[in-house]
Parts: structure tokens; sequence; C-alpha cells
């Protein structure tokens, strides 16, 4: 559906050109919501920019539903934007027009008639639990409310594909989740595929099936959210995961802690709950675990338990009872101090 | 004061109806070639649709260089040009030339700020919509950009009346002209009183009535 090859991006400065984006490549199958997550400067605007074109690739392949977009005359291009939405983390509605007119401007413009336009915002407008608003401007609306319109007029053109560009950084944390929950809707009902970049891990969490890490322009690590929730490799994705559950412990306590015994991180996935099984350690070969920290996320597509414990006994055994949890599908990792 | 009304009010309000006359036709002038003058060097700027360093400079620095002189100067300064125009440098007529090359490139400063302020985000969610450059500019940027220009205009419109004060150097009349001739020359202070009052009262009416248009069209 959304396919970049090998894709660059340099903007020229006063001292050196900057590079923003990097050899990137990416590729959203259809129907599915795919996530790019980066801390500020990291050049996830750019890439975002890049796939409708808002911004022109040095080099590199943009390719939607298998149309290069970098070969397209402008009135191609023109043509092929339409069929990809767009929201924005300020929304980008017209204060001077209502919310019924910020839906049907823009369908007037693209010479759809009269009826259409008519039916499309009716349409649209109720999908986001707006039809009571027809008449408001923006200003009297709340944060959440704008999103909805915006989304609202991405959604009218019908588009096979919706970029979201920090659609949620501007709310609050329960908007946030009613706007998550109203694009996840959109993508199950209305099958449109969806990228967005973000800077929350919770976002990712929520929505998104496939997660790309992006550092200084290039993507440093991707794969399916619950792979990378369960296994994360580079420092940054980490630090990342750290923004949603606790995962570090001092320097000072694991120390004093592995005076007797390890500090070892278990990550169960999907059913597994671990109780019985630590319960099982115990038993089985006289190890003693003391739970230290203890989380579950809920991911899109599945469950992930997270384990931080302190295991006092022998040291053979203790080997033995990671061995006979690594068997049970649960993973080990021996805590460092951070 | 019955004495003085009868006696001035068909000389006043011969002054007015001249005075309106004068901004009215050049406002009317001033506005079709300011606004197109204001989009153009706002589309010309760096990173807009049009980009064009050479028409941009070009067009700074004319209005920068007519924006430098005072009315009264250019007044004269552009007689020659007056004459080409218009067949004469006197009169109403003769006036118009000058107050329209005063106010346009006025309008055109005053419609680049409006316009800028228009956000940016707006003109780039219309872009990735796949919405024509020519229709950004007419639906989203002059609309969204509305209040402001209405607020310039008034500002400009303003500015119009003053500069039709000196228009009684080339005989074009008003209530300016009114002001100096009989109220300075003349020592008619009553007459100078009169004048300044309806002055004050049509440069607040303007105000008001451009500040409720733009808080109407504005929205918020």
């Amino acid at each position: 559906m959304i396919k970049l090859e090998n894709v660059k991006k340099v903007f020229p400065a006063k001292n050196g050109n900057v590079t923003a984006v990097n050899n990137v490549n990416l590729h959203v199958k259809k129907g599915e919501i795919h996530g790019v997550i980066g801390y500020s400067g990291a050049g996830k605007s750019t890439l975002i920019r890049l796939i409708n074109l808002l911004e022109k690739p040095d080099s590199g392949k943009v390719l939607i539903n298998g149309t290069d977009l970098t070969t397209l005359s402008p009135e191609n291009l023109r043509q092929t934007r339409q069929k990809v939405g767009m929201i924005f983390q300020h929304f980008n509605l017209m204060k001077t027009a209502t919310v019924y007119d910020n839906v049907a401007i823009p369908l007037k413009l693209l010479g759809y008639d009269k009826q259409e336009v008519e039916k499309r915002v009716e349409k649209y407008l109720k999908i986001v639990e707006l039809s009571d608003k027809h008449h408001s401007y923006p200003s009297q609306l709340s944060g959440g409310q704008k999103q909805r319109v915006a989304i609202a007029r991405a959604l009218s053109q019908e588009p096979d594909v919706l970029l979201s560009d920090e659609a949620t950084s501007a709310l609050d944390p329960e908007t946030t989740n009613s706007i998550l929950d109203l694009l996840l809707k959109i993508n199950k009902e209305l099958g449109i595929t969806i990228l967005l970049i973000t800077h929350e891990m919770s976002v990712i969490q929520k929505i998104c099936d496939y997660v790309y890490v992006l550092e200084k322009g290039e993507i440093i690590e991707q794969g399916s959210s619950i792979d990378l929730f369960t296994n994360p490799d580079r420092p940054t994705t980490k630090k990342f995961l750290d923004t949603i559950s606790q995962r570090k412990l001092s320097t000072s306590l694991v120390e004093q802690l592995k005076l007797e015994g390890t500090v070892t991180r278990l990550t169960f996935i999907g059913e597994n709950t671990g109780q019985p099984l630590l319960a099982q350690v115990s038993q089985k070969f006289g190890v003693v675990p003391n739970i230290l920290t203890a989380n579950i996320m809920e991911l899109k597509n599945g469950i992930i338990g997270n384990l931080v414990v302190h295991l006092v006994g022998e040291q053979d055994k203790i080997n033995a009872s990671l061995q006979f949890l690594n068997d049970q599908g649960v993973r080990t990792e021996e805590v460092e101090g951070e | 004061m019955e004495e003085f009304i009868q006696e001035w009010l068909p000389i006043i309000g011969q002054a007015v109806v001249e005075t309106f006359q004068m901004v009215g036709i050049s406002l009317f002038f001033s506005i079709l070639i300011g606004i197109p003058l204001g989009i153009l060097i706002v589309l010309t700027r760096p990173g807009e649709a049009l980009e064009n360093k050479v028409v941009y400079q070009i067009l700074n620095l004319l209005i920068n260089i007519v924006r430098s002189i005072p009315f009264i100067i250019l007044l004269f300064f552009i007689l020659p040009f007056t004459k080409l125009l218009v067949g004469t440098t006197i009169g109403v007529k003769g006036v118009i030339v000058p107050l329209v090359v005063y106010t346009a490139p006025y309008i055109a400063r005053l419609m680049e700020t409006s316009l800028l302020e228009v956000d940016k985000g707006i003109i780039e969610a219309y872009r990735a919509m796949g919405i024509k450059t020519r229709q950004i500019i007419w639906h989203v940027m002059l609309r969204e950009a509305r209040p402001g220009i209405i607020l310039g205009l008034t500002i400009a419109t303003i500015g119009l009346i003053g500069a039709t004060a000196m228009a009684g150097l080339v005989g074009a009349g008003g209530l300016g002209d009114l002001a100096y001739r009989f109220g300075h020359l003349r020592y008619e202070v009553d007459v100078m009183y009169a004048t300044v009052f309806i002055l004050i009262i049509l440069v607040q009416g303007i105000q008001s009535l451009g500040n409720r248009i733009a808080a109407k069209l504005k929205k918020e």
C-alpha cells in the first residue's frame, strides 16, 4: 500500500547540509496500522511529508498502490493526494468556517456536486460523532472535537490511506484515547490503512501492528509491536518502553540485591500469567522469588506481562529455574542497574 | 447657531460630498490595485507557491519607494504622470491619481501582513488534499485573512481621509480644504471646529464599522 524505497531528504543549512531522512525503507500493508516513533528532530515530520510529497525526496521511491509518486506530473500528483488523507497535530481547520463547511469546502473545491457534498459531510460527521455540531465554529470546540472534524475532513474524500502527523500530541490522555479508538474504528470498519508518527509509546501500544524506531533520520529498529515490546534491542527503543512501564531499577538497589542471588526480568506473552510458574520455581528448585516490579501491557495484538524478580538461592538452582522458565516460553534477562 | 448653520451648511455639505467622492473613488481603485499586489508579493516570497526572487524584490522596492514619499510631495512629484493618465492635474479628477498611487502600496502592505498571518498549517492541509493552488489562494488564504483585510482597509481609508485634506492644493475641495481656507486663512474659527468635529465623527464611524465587520468575520 505504502512503500518507501531508499528515501533520502537533505535540507541545505548554513553550516552544512542536514540529512533529515536517510535511506529509509518502509512498507505498510493494506489494512494495517504502522507507527513511526522518534524523539523531536528525529525526522518524523519530514518522513510523513515525504509520503504525500509535501516534501520532495532527494532520492528514492515513494510508492502508493504501486505508483511512484516522484514520477507523477503535478496534475496527477494532485489526483493521487486526494486518496491520501492526512491529519495534523494542530488540526489545521479554517477558523472562519463552521464544522460543516470545514468538511464541505474541500469537497466543493474538488468538484463534487452539491448532493454528494451534503451526503458525505453528514455521513462522516456522524462517524466522528459530531452530528450535533454542524453549525459550530472551531473556536467553540475542544481539542478532541477539532481533531474529529479534521478526521471527518480527511475521511470525506474516501482515501485509501490516512497519514497521522502527531494527531494526539496536543491532546490530554483521555482525549488521546478517544481519538485512538476512533482511528482503530475507521481502520477496522472502513479498511483504511494508517501510517502515524508519534513520540508517545502509548499510541504505538494501543493501535499499531508494526513499529519503526526513527533516530537521526534512520530507522534503527523495526518489528511487530509484540516483538518490539518484548524484545527491544536498541537503547532508544528501550528508553521509549521505559516511558510506559516501570522497567528501570536504580544501580545501587540492583547491586545491593545482587549480593545475594540474581535480579532477572521475566517477560510473558499472552495468557501466561506467571504467578503459578513462580510458585513452581520455589517448589521445584527451592529458589525464593521476590517480585520487585510487575506490570501488564495491553497491546493491539496481545498482552505482555513484565516481572522483575529477585531470585535467592544456590547459583545452580537459580540457573536451573531460569532454564525451566525459558522452557515454559518466558523470556528471561538479567537486569543491570541503570 | 441657526445663523451659522444656515450660512455654512451648504458649503460644509458640499465639502463632505467632495471628501466622500475622493475617498470613495480612490479607495475603489486602490483596492483594485493593492489587493492583487499584496497577494502577488506574498506568493512570490521565498518558499511560497509562486516563489520568484526577482518579482518579489522589485515589488518590495517599488512599494517602499512610494511609501517613503509624503503625500504632499507625491502630489506634485507625479504631476506629469497624473496629466498623462487623466488629462488634468486639478480638481477631484486630478487628485484621484496621486491618492491611488499613495494608497494602493499601503493597502498592498496591509494585505501582505494579513495574508502572512494565515496559519501555514491550513494551507498545507489543503495542499495535502490535492486542491489547486489557485483555489487555495481564493478559498483558503483570502477567506481566513478576511478579518485582517477589513481592519487593514479601515486603516487605509482613514489614512486616505487624511490625505484628501491636502487635495485643496490642487483645487479638489473637501473638508480639509474647507478647514484650511476658511478656518485658517480667514480666521473663521467656528468653521474649523465644525470641520474637525465632522472628521472625528467620520473616522470614529469608519473604525467602529471596520471593527464590527472584522469581529463578525473572525468567528472567535
